[in-house]
């Protein structure tokens, strides 16, 4: 027997999970203070921390293996898409089609302004289009969690869980279109360019109708009970997920339109606990802690100019656009003023299509890529707090914070 | 500040005020939507009168001077539907019932205006506790002394209004076991109660006076009394009544209140005596508690009997005055509630189906917003 049989070799040999496992601490402490001490959103702590510690950072803790960073994202995402998609009632559009109006407007607006902004920089324009795309999605996952933390309800929270679920779904498809475009631009036929949209579409509805048909039938046995019901939906959220990705579908798309198809076909909501209780609020904070380690500034080191302008022109588009129609959607100039500014983060669904698209296309990954990562570190960093100051200017949050 | 003068109108119109809830469609619960509502119903033309409340999750509206049953619910009708497709085009459920089943009266906003920040200041947690939503029926009298007459005579009858109307069994999340849990609350408040037994108007204002100079009130709106007199309007008003559940049974309960108005006035021509109010607060506990199911003691002749058979001998009585007034499509309504039971048993009812509240508002808000 010796020493290395019973002790620890030094240097220590760690799992970068235990990193992972210490950030979480260290993240949910700062988040508890900035809520105490600057009233400031949770989230930013947490993806701060990841950022401030991770790679970009510090680099006290390496970045995750591609792996598990992707295991933990796909599934928080996905409790996060089907938690917005359940709580937005897509009958509204019918009743006041202003709204619909002003999410197709919000998106088109975004769609040119960064893709004329893009080819003004002299980038080729099916690179400038795919960008674009990207732009288009408001982050679900900030939104989610903010209105979740803020405990926000009225006309403006209403909208944004609405427009975001939108907005979302647009940018998943036009990327796909995008993309196959531009395969079709490295030497693929016609065919190869114009299905990969349609099965996206047709395979991700129907999935994501299974899995809404699934979810109603398991509710209606085990929904009393809270704890079993929320293991039994992370199973399915993983098996959606993974499922999708093995079909090559879009996960979020599924997800997204699974919580939407079983809110619209039931007609009632039902009220769960946020993220599904605690086991998913859990992964949710990890999400934002890994996108913290994952965050890349090396746009910023080239681009910065593009960076701010491409943030500026984004904003400025969906802001623009909910104003023109604000008032005939029926809300006064505070709440559309709000609307448009709560619409401006950039997370997850953004960073997953990115990351798509540079596995896809290297070129890609190395240039355009590295200036959307960019704007998506800000844009999650900024984004929570700008949801939640624009909701408490509406007056959706309760008056006495707590 | 003394009293106004009591405006002259015309005797036994009537005029109804529905306080209503404001829900968010995505759990039900109230939401404070009051200003976007008023914003959206004030670009269209409609009768009557749609006003905000003391919190942001309520709005009330108010018909105008009508006579008959017939009118009167066509004019709640329109004011239900300019009210229900703001709702819709906003994403908020319009419901009627006198409480939300699990708001948290902590999470309520005072709305915005000088008259509602004073109160809230005054009351403190009583101002947002008052998140409740109650029917007012205004009846036209001649002259203040008639009125005062016909406040102290249908005191009496207080028990029938709160059993008829109650839609308020649950209250922050809990049945409790009231049939109008809502008028627990207005209850707490130091000017509730009954009007003090004065029969003169010269007697009234004096007592209004001698309360002013006090400093304790400034207004008659400062009394939260069960019958006020409204000397602007030339009315009184009945305020013990929960929003019902339908605008068909608010109209039918405020001809029911004009019929027996009718009754006391022309037919039964007795006076009222102090000692009518010494079974007052006991019969009124027993309808708030109970229901149709609750004792009432006659104060002349110390019967006690349910309030529904109460209720069902008035209606023999006052048959023919509500026909006078062409209201016996809303005697039968109030027959219906008498055999198929009140707001609050249909609630009751529908939380044994449903086992979730939530569920119960939004069937709720369905009643209230279907035509």
């Amino acid at each position: 027997m010796t020493w290395s049989s019973y002790l620890p070799l030094w240097p220590l040999s760690v799992s970068p999970a235990l990193w992972l496992a210490l950030s979480l601490v260290v993240a949910v402490l700062v988040g508890e203070a900035l809520v105490r001490y600057a009233k400031l959103p949770r989230i930013v702590g947490y993806i701060g921390i990841g950022l401030l510690l991770g790679p970009g950072g510090l680099g006290l803790i390496p970045q995750l293996p591609e792996v598990e960073w992707r295991l933990v994202v796909d599934l928080a995402l996905g409790i996060l898409l089907f938690e917005l998609g359940s709580k937005v009632n897509l009958r509204w559009l019918k009743a006041n089609p202003w709204i619909a109006a002003t999410s197709l407007l919000e998106a088109v607006a975004t769609f040119f302004a960064v893709f004329l902004l893009l080819s003004w920089f002299d980038i080729p324009g099916i690179t400038a289009a795919v960008a674009a795309t990207i732009a288009i999605a408001t982050s679900p996952a900030i939104v989610v969690r903010t209105v979740t933390e803020s405990r926000a309800q009225g006309q403006v929270t209403d909208r944004l869980l609405l427009m975001t679920a939108l907005n979302c779904i647009y940018a998943v498809i036009f990327h796909k279109l995008a993309v196959a475009f531009m395969h079709g631009e490295t030497g693929t036929g016609f065919v190869h360019s114009v299905l990969p949209p349609l099965y996206l579409i047709s395979g991700s509805a129907l999935l994501a109708w299974l899995f809404g048909v699934t979810f109603e039938r398991i509710h209606h046995y085990v929904g009393q009970h809270e704890e079993t019901f929320s293991f039994i939906l992370f199973g399915m959220i993983a098996f959606a997920t993974i499922m999708a990705s093995t079909l090559k579908l879009s996960p979020i798309l599924v997800l997204l339109a699974a919580g939407l198809i079983t809110r619209y076909q039931r007609q009632r909501p039902r009220t769960f606990p946020p993220h599904f209780g605690s086991a998913g609020a859990v992964l949710v904070v990890l999400m934002f802690i890994a996108n913290g380690l994952a965050a890349d500034l090396g746009g910023l080191r080239s681009g910065l100019l593009l960076v701010l302008l491409l943030i500026i022109v984004r904003s400025a588009a969906k802001l623009l656009s909910v104003l023109i129609l604000g008032h005939y959607s029926g809300i006064g100039l505070r709440q559309t003023m709000a609307l448009g500014i709560a619409l401006a983060p950039m997370s997850s669904v953004a960073l997953l299509l990115t990351l798509d698209t540079s596995a896809m296309f290297p070129a890609f990954g190395s240039g355009m890529g590295l200036v959307l990562m960019s704007c998506i570190v800000i844009l999650e960093l900024s984004g929570p707090i700008l949801v939640q100051k624009a909701l408490r200017s509406a007056g959706e949050t309760p008056e006495k914070q707590t | 500040m003394s009293l106004m003068s009591f405006a002259p109108s015309r005797p036994l119109s009537i005029g109804v005020e529905l306080e209503l809830q404001l829900l968010s469609c995505n759990d039900y619960n109230l939401v404070s939507s009051a200003p976007d509502m008023l914003r959206r119903i004030e670009r269209y033309p409609h009768p009557g009168d749609v006003k905000p409340e003391m919190t942001r999750s309520m709005i009330e509206i108010n018909t105008s001077v009508q006579q008959e049953y017939g009118a009167l619910v066509e004019e709640l009708r329109s004011l239900r539907n300019v009210v229900s497709d703001a709702g819709r085009f906003l994403n908020v459920a319009v419901a009627g019932g006198g409480t939300h089943p699990f708001q948290h009266w902590s999470e309520q906003k005072i709305f915005d205006a000088p008259r509602f920040h004073h109160l809230s200041e005054l009351y403190g947690y009583l101002a947002k506790q008052f998140t409740i939503f109650g029917q007012h029926v205004h009846i036209g009298c001649t002259g203040p002394d008639e009125a005062l007459h016909l406040m102290h005579m249908l005191s009496r009858y207080i028990p029938h209004f709160i059993a008829l109307s109650a839609s308020s069994p649950f209250v922050q999340g809990h049945d409790t076991g009231f049939a109008s849990a809502r008028l627990n609350s207005v209850f707490s408040f130091p000017l509730s109660g009954r009007a003090p037994f004065v029969l003169r108007w010269d007697d009234f204002e004096q007592f209004f006076g001698k309360m002013t100079t006090t400093g304790v009130v400034e207004s008659m709106k400062d009394f939260y009394w069960d019958i006020r007199p409204k000397p602007e309007f030339g009315t009184i008003e009945v305020r013990v009544c929960d929003t019902p559940l339908t605008v068909e049974i608010a109209a039918a309960i405020a001809c029911y209140i004009q019929a027996m108005a009718r009754y006391i006035m022309v037919e039964q021509r007795i006076a009222p005596e102090e000692d009518d109010y010494l079974v007052y607060t006991f019969n009124r506990f027993q309808a708030c508690r109970f229901g149709l199911e609750g004792i009432f003691i006659d104060p002349r002749t110390h019967e006690q009997r349910s309030i529904r058979d109460d209720i069902a001998d008035m209606l023999t009585r006052i048959a023919g005055h509500a026909s006078e007034l062409r209201a016996v499509e809303a005697m039968e309504r109030i027959r219906e509630i008498l055999i198929a039971g009140n707001g609050t048993s249909w609630l009751r009812q529908t939380y044994a189906r449903e086992h979730n509240l939530g569920d119960v508002m939004q069937l709720q808000a369905d009643l209230w917003m279907s035509n």
